[in-house]
């Protein structure tokens, strides 16, 4: 579904990603795990198209979409949820959802989408005219959430869902996108929390210095020493 | 006595808030302080002129001119804007005081130097009384024009799709962007916001004088500038207090200052923004933005 190939990025004149090869199939989750500052934000930046790529392709469905405005990949069915959520904290949660299904569909169709949306999370409805900046780190993952599924992708960019969260917290979420998956969406993960990343995805890619070093699936993965090593502590 | 002077402040704080409305709205998206957005006012009072000679009638004018105010808006961020996207804060200054420059000696060269002037209706100059007030026309009709443009903007703003996604963009341009909302559109509705708000201002100003010139937008957008500031440049409900504070101060000191210290009326009022701005240096309602690693 989503194939990224021979990836460069450049901050001036760092290299925050030198090469990044990936596929992403239909249904399934990817984990793409690293330390700080190994590039898999730049990385899911580049694919939403809000970083430009230096070199490389994105490849979504078949057609090329490196270079694309965000607008224009969001409107071909690609949501980003951004790291640190980055929800409107001026307007309410309502305005935040409405905003997030405002052109993928007709108004009628939004409405039914955003009633989804408040079944799958409860806390927005009770919620529903609090201003986002009001809610709890939890209540904007969620939001954040939300927001990007009202535009009905077919594939969604989770930036570290788990940043800052308390750990019920965070095995919420993490229960969250496998109930998604299952719903079949397509999900790339960007996660720190490596052992949470494993346990949920399929198939994992491991970045250090912009580079891959490591990719297979996720049980592999779990059980190589590189990955125990510097990752699960073990 | 005092009764009229309320009135003439709260109008020239409303052609204030306008003016100062339509600086922060751009400000707020795009990061731009238009420095031309006095050239669009200009405009508008040549184009309600123009209009008048053509023989419009006079509701149909000020529709005209308002227009023409609004599409000028547009076509500037058109031609002389987007080609700077993403440029640094300073070139889009600098571009916005070329455009300023190039539309005052347009102005001047092709129309006229000298303030021409504009045939408003005789009834604008009546006034009318109540018991022991007399109030003008015009002042009431600029308070009531400013108003029904705020209530109109804010329900605007408030309740569709375009005005939400403006007031989350002030926050955050790139995350609207994710929820693939065109970034033109939304900066083509600012403009044409500016431009509208500039072009009714336009007229209420043109109503009190009578007539047009080419620097006519200069000193109304340079104390909407500072009503923005004093607000908190970029806030919208700032730019509001601050155009009504503004013109309301003036008035209050035009009518009270003893006649030697009259003429430094504006030395008073920047000392008071200064005042203002070392006790609150984010504005009375500091804009809301994002804060981003």
């Amino acid at each position: 579904m989503l194939s990224v190939e021979a990836l460069k990025i450049r901050y001036g004149e760092v290299e925050a990603v030198r090469r990044v090869d990936l596929t992403v199939d239909s249904g399934e989750i990817i984990a793409l795990v690293g330390a700080n500052g190994a590039g898999k934000s730049s990385t899911l930046g580049a694919v939403a198209g809000l970083v430009p790529a230096a070199s490389g392709k994105v490849i979504f469905d078949g057609a090329d979409i490196t270079g694309l405005a965000p607008e224009a990949i969001a409107r071909k069915g690609v949501a980003l949820v951004p790291e640190g959520r980055r929800i409107f904290a001026s307007l309410t949660v309502a305005d935040n959802l409405r905003l997030g299904g405002a052109v993928h569909q007709p108004a009628a169709e939004a409405r039914l989408r955003e009633e989804e949306m408040l079944e799958l999370f409860p806390i927005l409805r009770r919620y529903h005219r609090v201003k986002g900046g009001n809610l709890s780190g939890g209540e904007q993952q969620m939001l954040a959430i939300a927001r990007a599924l009202m535009g009905k992708p077919r594939m969604i960019l989770l930036d570290e869902p788990s940043l800052g969260l308390a750990p019920q917290l965070i095995d919420t979420v993490f229960d969250l996108i496998a109930e998604l998956r299952r719903k079949g969406l397509t999900i790339l993960l960007v996660e720190q929390n490596v052992a949470l990343a494993l346990e949920i995805a399929d198939r994992a890619v491991v970045l250090a210095n912009g580079e891959v070093v490591l990719a297979g699936t996720a049980k592999e993965l779990a059980s190589s020493d590189l990955v125990r090593q510097a990752y699960l502590g073990a | 006595m005092i009764a009229q002077q309320i009135i003439n402040a709260v109008s020239l704080g409303g052609v204030y808030a306008l003016l100062a409305l339509g600086l922060a709205i751009v400000f707020s998206i795009v990061g731009l302080i238009n420095f031309a957005h006095g050239e669009l006012m200009t405009l508008s009072g040549y184009a309600l002129l123009a209009s008048l000679v053509l023989g419009f009638p006079f509701p149909v004018a000020v529709l005209v001119a308002v227009s023409c105010g609004a599409l000028a808006a547009v076509a500037m961020e058109r031609i002389a804007f987007r080609p700077m996207r993403g440029a640094s804060v300073t070139s889009l200054l600098l571009t916005s005081f070329a455009v300023s420059s190039l539309l005052k000696v347009v102005f001047q060269n092709g129309i006229s130097a000298r303030p021409q002037a504009v045939a408003m209706p005789g009834w604008m100059t009546g006034a009318f009384s109540f018991g022991d007030f007399t109030i003008g026309v015009g002042p009431s009709i600029s308070i009531v024009v400013s108003a029904l443009a705020l209530i109109a903007l804010e329900v605007f703003l408030r309740r569709s799709v375009t005005g939400t996604a403006m007031r989350a963009a002030a926050e955050d341009f790139d995350v609207v962007r994710l929820m693939g909302i065109p970034a033109s559109r939304i900066i083509a509705t600012a403009f044409l916001l500016s431009g509208l708000l500039a072009g009714l201002a336009a007229m209420l100003w043109v109503a009190q004088r009578a007539s047009v010139d080419p620097l006519m937008g200069f000193t109304p957008v340079l104390k909407a500038f500072i009503a923005a500031v004093v607000g908190g440049l970029g806030s919208l409900p700032g730019a509001v207090a601050g155009g009504f504070l503004l013109g309301i101060i003036e008035v209050l000191l035009q009518a009270t200052l003893p006649g030697a210290i009259a003429p430094y009326r504006d030395a008073i009022v920047l000392s008071g923004v200064i005042a203002v701005l070392l006790v609150r240096p984010q504005g009375l309602i500091p804009a809301v933005r994002a804060q981003r690693s």
